[in-house]
Order: C-alpha cells, then sequence, then structure tokens
C-alpha cells in the first residue's frame, strides 16, 4: 500500500491521456455490460420456453391473422393435446381519466397514454391456461375470472405497479384498429391475480394481462381472427414433425401459416434474438479488443516516457519485480477506474430505461420487463476491466522487468 | 586505514554483434573508507563503466568486485538491488529527479524500500533536505527548482539511506559554475563532515581538484604514476 501514491502520482502525470483511456475502458465496460443485460434478458425470456408448446402464427407476418376455423383442423393434427386462441390486443389506459371511459368514443378524439402502456392478451382461457402450468392462480380467482365477461387476470409484477385489487375496474384502448371499437374503450374488470415461482420458472412472464377472446370479439362485433394459436403436444420430440404438419394442413390456403416452438417464436418476435446474441457479443468482443489494444498502447507510450525513471528506480535499489509492479498497478487502476465508471453507467442507463415512462412499458410489451443490471453481468464487466488493464500493462511491464539499468542511461 | 572499495583484475568487455569491444582490462583500484576519488580520463576510457561496477548497476566480464567488504559482482540481482538500496548512493549528471514527485517525496523515494513508517519517512527525508540547506523547497516540484537546487536534491536522495559510498558521474557537468561550486563544497562536506567515501567521474579539472586523489583512466587502464594526491 505504501507504493499506491507513487503509482497514483504517476497517473495523474498526465491526466488527458489518462482520462482519455479511463474513459475508454469504460465505454468498452459500458456497452458489454448494457448488451450482456439485454441478451441476458432475452435468453431468461427463451429459457421460460416449454418443448412441448408449439406457436402458429400466419407465414406472411405477425400482423396477419388467421381464420378461426383454423382451431378445430390444428386440433385434429396427430400429437396435438390443445389449441388455443390469442390475440395480441395492444391496449393501453386511456390518457383523459383513468378508471372512466373516454366519453367521446370517437377514435379521431380518444387518446392514448403510451405510459402506460403494457403487455395485454386476449386468449380463449380454458384452453390456454391448462397449457402454462407455471402460472400459478388462486382457484377463487380463476373461477371467478372464468365467470366475468370483462374479466381480467393481472400479473403480479403488473398488479403491483398499477396498484391494482380484486374488483377494480380500468379501461383499455387498442391502438390496433380491428380491435377499436366505435363506443369506446373496453372496460375490465380485475378477476384474479396470477403468479409463476421465478425460482423454479426462471424468466417467466409476471407483467402480462390476460382477458377473454371472446369479449373483443363480440365487443368489436364481428370476426377477428385468431392472432397466434397456442398449441400443446404430447411429446416435445415431435415438434418440427407436428409443425410441418400443421403448415400442410393450411399450404394452399389464402392464409398459410408458420409453426414453431414457442422458444423460436420468441426469437423471432424480439429480432431474430439467434442473431441478435451473435451480434451483440461481437460488438461486445471488439469492443473489447479495441480497448486492450488503446490501454496497451498507452501503457506503453507511458513506460517509453519513463525509461530513465525505469532506470534510476532500479538504481536506487527497486527491484525488477518491483518496477514491473508499478507498470502493472498502473494498468490495474486504468481497468478499476474504466470498470467502476463503466459499470455505474451501464447500471444507470438500465434502470432509466427500465424506469421511464413509455419505455419500460414498451420493453414489457416485448417481454423484456425484467432488464436491470444483475449483479453477475457487473461482475462480469468489471472482472473483464481488470483483465484487460492487467494484459495491457503485461507487456510494457516485462519490458521495464527486462530493461538492463545501463542500457537505459547509456541512452540518457 | 580500512579499505571500502577494492577492484581486482576486473575486465569489462561490450558485445555489439559479433564484435567485441573491451571497455577495461585487468584493472586494479583500491579506495580507502573515506576517501574522496576522482576519476578523469577521456571519453570512451571506461570510467562511467568503472563507476557503474563499484555501485552494482552493472557486472564486470570478470574479476572482483568489493565493496565495504562485499563480493557484489556474485550477488543475484535481486540481492545486488537489495544492496545497492542499503550501501550506495547515486549522483547522476541530470539529477533524474522524477518530475511528478516532490522535492520530499523524490528524497523519501529509496526509503520506500526500507520497513519505516511514513512518519519516520518523511522525518529522515526532511533531514536530508536540511542537510542540503532545502528543507524550505520540501514540497516544490523539480520543475519549479534551479538545475543546482535539483542536483542538491538529488544528493539528498543519495545519502537518505546513510550508504557506505557515494558514486557521482558527472555532478557538476549540467551545472553553472557557481551552482557547481556549491554542489563540490556540499560533497567536500559529505565527505569530511559525514565520512562518505566518494568515487567521482568528472572532465572538470577544478572539480577533480576538490577530491583527495585523482586517477586518471585511459583505454581502460588506470595510467600509472598519474595518482595525485592533494
Amino acid at each position: 500500500m505504501k507504493y499506491l501514491p507513487f503509482v497514483l502520482k504517476h497517473l495523474r502525470r498526465n491526466w488527458v491521456r489518462t482520462t482519455s483511456t479511463v474513459v475508454a475502458m469504460a465505454v468498452c465496460i459500458f456497452l458489454l455490460c448494457t448488451l450482456r443485460s439485454v441478451l441476458s434478458e432475452v435468453d431468461s425470456m427463451l429459457a421460460a420456453s416449454k418443448a412441448t408448446r408449439l406457436v402458429t402464427r400466419h407465414s406472411v407476418s405477425l400482423t396477419f391473422n388467421l381464420p378461426v376455423a383454423y382451431e378445430s383442423r390444428i386440433q385434429s393434427v396427430p400429437g396435438v393435446k390443445g389449441v388455443a386462441k390469442t390475440i395480441w390486443f395492444g391496449g393501453s389506459l386511456p390518457a383523459k381519466k383513468e378508471g372512466q371511459a373516454d366519453e367521446t368514443g370517437s377514435e379521431g378524439e380518444a387518446t392514448t397514454d403510451w405510459s402506460k402502456f403494457f403487455n395485454n392478451m386476449g386468449v380463449d382461457a380454458d384452453n390456454f391456461f391448462p397449457m402454462y402450468p407455471e402460472l400459478t392462480i388462486p382457484p377463487d380467482q380463476w373461477q371467478s375470472f372464468r365467470e366475468t365477461r370483462q374479466g381480467a387476470l393481472i400479473g403480479s409484477k403488473l398488479a403491483k405497479k398499477f396498484g391494482w385489487k380484486l374488483g377494480d375496474r380500468f379501461f383499455l384502448e387498442s391502438f390496433i384498429p380491428p380491435y377499436r371499437r366505435s363506443s369506446g374503450p373496453f372496460e375490465f374488470v380485475v378477476s384474479g391475480f396470477y403468479d409463476a415461482d421465478l425460482a423454479k420458472y426462471p424468466g417467466t412472464d409476471v407483467s402480462t394481462m390476460y382477458f377473454h377472446y371472446d369479449y373483443v370479439k363480440e365487443g368489436v362485433g364481428r370476426e377477428i381472427g385468431v392472432g397466434t394459436y397456442a398449441v400443446e403436444i404430447a411429446n416435445g420430440d415431435q415438434a418440427a414433425t407436428v409443425g410441418k404438419s400443421i403448415d400442410a394442413l393450411f399450404e394452399n390456403s389464402s392464409a398459410t401459416s408458420i409453426t414453431e416452438t414457442e422458444q423460436a417464436f420468441k426469437a423471432s418476435f424480439i429480432a431474430m434474438a439467434g442473431n441478435l446474441a451473435l451480434l451483440l457479443n461481437g460488438i461486445g468482443l471488439a469492443v473489447a479488443f479495441t480497448i486492450l489494444l488503446v490501454t496497451a498502447n498507452t501503457m506503453s507510450m507511458a513506460v517509453r516516457e519513463r525509461r530513465t525513471e525505469i532506470g534510476v528506480l532500479k538504481t536506487l535499489g527497486f527491484s525488477s519485480a518491483h518496477v514491473m509492479g508499478f507498470v502493472v498497478g498502473e494498468a490495474l487502476l486504468l481497468g478499476v477506474l474504466g470498470g467502476a465508471l463503466g459499470v455505474f453507467g451501464s447500471q444507470t442507463l438500465l434502470y432509466f430505461v427500465s424506469h421511464a415512462p413509455g419505455v419500460a412499458e414498451i420493453l414489457a410489451g416485448i417481454g423484456l420487463s425484467g432488464l436491470e443490471l444483475k449483479p453477475a453481468v457487473a461482475t462480469l464487466g468489471f472482472f473483464i476491466a481488470v483483465v484487460l488493464g492487467l494484459f495491457a500493462g503485461l507487456v510494457p511491464a516485462l519490458a521495464a522487468y527486462r530493461a538492463k539499468i545501463t542500457d537505459i542511461l547509456r541512452t540518457v | 586505514m580500512t579499505t571500502m572499495v577494492s577492484v581486482k583484475d576486473v575486465t569489462k568487455v561490450y558485445k555489439r554483434g559479433a564484435e567485441e569491444l573491451k571497455v577495461l582490462d585487468a584493472l586494479n583500484l583500491e579506495v580507502p573508507e573515506g576517501e574522496f576519488v576522482a576519476l578523469m580520463g577521456p571519453s570512451g576510457s571506461g570510467k562511467t563503466t568503472l563507476l557503474n561496477l563499484i555501485a552494482g548497476i552493472d557486472r564486470p566480464t570478470s574479476g572482483a568486485v568489493v565493496v565495504g567488504g562485499k563480493d557484489i559482482a556474485v550477488l543475484s540481482e535481486g540481492d545486488l538491488a537489495k544492496w545497492r538500496s542499503r550501501s550506495v548512493g547515486f549522483i547522476f549528471q541530470f539529477y533524474n529527479l522524477i518530475p511528478v514527485l516532490s522535492a520530499l517525496e523524490n528524497v523519501e523515494l529509496p526509503l520506500l524500500l526500507t520497513s519505516l513508517g511514513k512518519k519516520e519517512r518523511r522525518e529522515r527525508a526532511l533531514t536530508a533536505l536540511k542537510v542540503v540547506g532545502l528543507a524550505d523547497r520540501s514540497s516544490h516540484y523539480p520543475r519549479q527548482l534551479s538545475g543546482g537546487q535539483e542536483q542538491r536534491v538529488a544528493i539528498a536522495r543519495a545519502v537518505v539511506t546513510d550508504p557506505q559510498v557515494l558514486v557521482a558521474d558527472e555532478p557538476t557537468g549540467d551545472l553553472d559554475a557557481k551552482s557547481a561550486e556549491e554542489i563540490l563544497n556540499l560533497m567536500e562536506s559529505l565527505n569530511r563532515d559525514f565520512k562518505k567515501t566518494i568515487v567521482m567521474v568528472t572532465h572538470d579539472p577544478r572539480a577533480a581538484e576538490r577530491a583527495h586523489v585523482q586517477r586518471h583512466l585511459e583505454k581502460g587502464v588506470l595510467l600509472l604514476g598519474e595518482e595525485k594526491h592533494r
């Protein structure tokens, strides 16, 4: 510790260079931590998928719905245990008066408060929820939900956010035209809450609101089609075969389908997460490598400038190991400072994103409700910064270690 | 009088590729304890090489270098570094102070290698600065000092560990006449009052005259009959 002030003094020698190196390191760690956090959340979401669940959607795009008549045909495919209709409603609380309908009833005048947007889905409850045993619902609340046309089942995290209690009423207005009605927003009543054992089923979404598919259909007064069919199969190993069989049924129809595993569906839904992982990891690695070169260059310059001082230190009796330690110590300090700054920056950004009105809800809408800097990611980022600092300092430190006093002083 | 420095049959050969350059050739030198010796000679005569061998920052190709009764030529790198930190003080021509450290911190630097606590290190460094007359400049950085003052701080750094031997390589080579005079007075005082054995390389006859003994080197050998006593 008695050498620490000496090392710090050297770091302050060229503060512009030191600061820019620390900032470069911080940006690297910031990017690594932030990208890793996004990937971690995506991985967590995908991990919550079950191999025996498939999703059938329109082959053109998620914005096109499939006919309702497909339900019975999918059910007839060998290996299929159950089928449930779902729609992604895209509803948010009207901005004007929370808890009351927008009385104008006019689409043109209705305003939507996007800061109160959250994930909400209309489902065929009796068929849908048995496919998701990880979602736990108190029996009386489940019964109440089934019997209430306007009933809503609220995820525990979402309920906490809005402070909803059983019996609370609220209105939702969809931004998707086929799900809007001329009489104004849909009114819902909180009939129950669902939760999940996140230790046993990590990544399970508890930020969604579910309601009855038929309520919207009846509300708009026409067939609204099906956004996706949730399909449960008997054997996860047969997912590909069953999926092909389902898609083959509609091959020559006007609405062809794509059936994929729940995991693949989620991955495609969040911008092809497979490629996203490769891209984000690639960016992180490239940035880390660049920073390694930048820091190594900084340390090499610092040591080159101080050749005479290295010779003087050795003349005074400092061993080669001491001198090497000073150089490595400086590089490590750069890593520690850059790492701490980067982790702090990432933590700040992720906190802001996950708490900012509007942004947090949109993230929750695509299943990224738990976006945060996890301790493991922060530790990894900090560790990488320290290792980068160590490696950056190693080559110049070895040069300082090997330098002979007479060679250095002769060239002064 | 006890011998402080004994250089016995020392040869130093530098290799530059296939070429071998003999800088010192079977050189012998005895420096008694408390002596002030000036080594003189033309450039390339081997003065600095001899000084480096005595200071333990270089090793002879053959022969023995005994300082304070210890053959330093056989010490390992680590032991030699420890020996340097305790037994020898080096004064450079260009002072070589660490620019980011204050005068006091520069003087304190060799004491970091001892087991002394911070307070005691500071006290000793301040005492050394008082000896060279720069206690009032302790918080100044090298860039805030004149050349003569910088060299005095460097001398304080050299004596702070109370070494047996001081070696000086052209200590007045970068100074004006007045500052050079002050430095030589200081070195004389260290030799006279603190009984330090001093070996000084110089081109300056006026500096050499301040030493008790002048030895002349030429082509790696000490010239016979060139020993001058004051």
